[in-house]
């Protein structure tokens, strides 16, 4: 009756205009605002806050998961200087980290080709 | 650009139903992503409709049909003899055009076993067939409408203790018949955990064993031993040359319990405030991956997909980041 629906923890709700990320400078701290993430878990908010800290012009980046039923995530983040925003800082982070996903690709695919050259064939398939 | 890591994989065993590797020169925030979306985003099929023609078995409707959806669907590409990842095979049905379903977004399967007419083909082969046995319907009863979509199936050791030939679905005996029609989607597990790819999919961190050379100097042989011996998991031994403590061969393996060691060692300082003999930490910046599919995708793939759902979420989240930059 009540259960929510299936898709409601990844299917972005396009109908009633939600976007997939909502910014809101906090009024009362400088160089400092909140990115909601509608429809994101943990899986990339604890990847971005903990890029982020290795950023040395952010003084804070933490996120906030607020009950698992709701599907969004807040991350807050401050900068050190009125000129870095807290966006620009987010957009290289995620830049970092898509670049560090290009390289794992090649890793692995690289890896594991050699891995197979080194244990024959044998083990091709068991099917 | 100035924050980016160059993590590194080596892979310590690769077969189709498991894959163990080690990454390291990152840290558990990617370990954890990485590990979550094996789990939870990784798409594969999965049986999602059911439409029942004729069911007269001892189990009911929504019974057969949800142990249909726990069976592992394997997408095999037509010039591989892997289990492959089925994103870019299909797509996934809220995205596809089609009115209700297409090849391009279902794959159909037909099961239709009668009991009385699968003991009648049993004895015109002359098998020696007990009439009074039930007849287990099986993954084998389905019959897909896509050459490269089949049922996930039993390796060759697993097949010799099984008494079936497929996955059980029913049981059947005398006059009962069942025959559907079956859909199998694509989907992820967030949406519900048939679509899982993964039985098994978990890190632990790799153990630094740190020996405090000048501390263990002052220990007599026997307190060494005894050291040596303590550890249910042996991952010490002394040199036989040097008399030095020193980790075992591949005792990052091995270590997990070290409770033991701890209390020992604190027995055999001379000040309680001593430095420890040997410390054993979880890494900061290394993990043992160690990861087992359900069948539906050979767990090679199921990695290298999850790196690539997570290469197009992050790609996906920084166009959205550059329009809300153009909105500002």
């Amino acid at each position: 009756m009540n259960a929510p629906e299936r898709t409601a923890s990844f299917l972005l709700d396009e109908d009633n205009g939600e976007m997939k990320i909502v910014y809101t400078a906090d009024t009362k701290i400088a160089n400092s605002g909140t990115f909601r993430f509608n429809r994101e878990d943990h899986t990339v908010a604890n990847l971005f806050r903990m890029q982020l800290l290795r950023d040395n012009s952010v003084r804070f980046a933490g996120y906030f998961h607020p009950h698992p039923l709701l599907n969004y995530i807040d991350l807050k983040i401050q900068t050190n200087s009125s000129t870095v925003a807290p966006i620009e800082v987010l957009s290289a982070a995620i830049e970092d980290l898509s670049n560090e996903t290009d390289h794992l690709i090649s890793q692995v695919t690289d890896s594991i080709e050699e891995w197979r050259k080194q244990n024959d064939a044998g083990a091709i398939s068991q099917f | 650009m100035p924050n980016q890591r160059f993590p590194k994989i080596k892979i310590l065993h690769v077969s189709p139903h498991e894959i163990k590797f080690i990454l390291s020169e990152t840290d558990v925030s990617m370990a954890n992503t990485v590990r979550r979306i094996m789990i939870a985003e990784v798409p594969t099929l999965a049986i999602d409709l059911v439409e029942f023609h004729d069911n007269s078995t001892v189990l009911n409707d929504e019974y057969i049909a949800h142990r249909l959806g726990l069976i592992p669907i394997r997408y095999q590409p037509p010039d591989s003899i892997k289990g492959g990842d089925c994103h870019g095979a299909f797509l996934p049905h809220r995205e596809c055009v089609c009115y209700e379903r297409c090849p391009r977004c279902s794959v159909e399967f037909e099961l239709d076993v009668e009991f009385d007419a699968a003991m009648r083909h049993s004895m015109a082969l002359n098998e020696e067939t007990d009439v009074l046995a039930p007849l287990t319907v099986t993954s084998r009863d389905l019959r897909s409408n896509n050459e490269s979509v089949h049922p996930a199936h039993f390796l060759h050791n697993e097949q010799d203790e099984s008494q079936d030939d497929g996955i059980a679905i029913v049981k059947m005996g005398g006059g009962q018949k069942l025959k559907l029609k079956a859909i199998a989607r694509m989907g992820i597990s967030k949406e519900h955990a048939k679509w899982c790819p993964v039985a098994v999919a978990t890190y632990r961190f790799w153990p630094d064993i740190i020996i405090n050379e000048e501390q263990v100097a002052t220990l007599t042989m026997e307190q060494k031993q005894e050291l040596v011996d303590i550890c249910p998991d042996r991952i010490l031994e002394i040199d036989p040359v040097t008399g030095m403590l020193q980790a075992v061969e591949g005792a990052w393996d091995m270590a997990t319990y070290t409770e033991d060691l701890k209390f020992c060692q604190d027995a055999l300082k001379k000040r309680p405030e001593d430095d420890d003999f040997v410390r054993v930490e979880p890494s900061k910046d290394k993990f043992i991956f160690s990861v087992e599919t359900t069948g539906c995708m050979d767990a090679d793939e199921v990695l290298l997909s999850a790196l690539r759902v997570l290469k197009n979420r992050l790609n996906y989240l920084a166009q959205e980041v550059e329009n809300l930059k153009e909105t500002q």
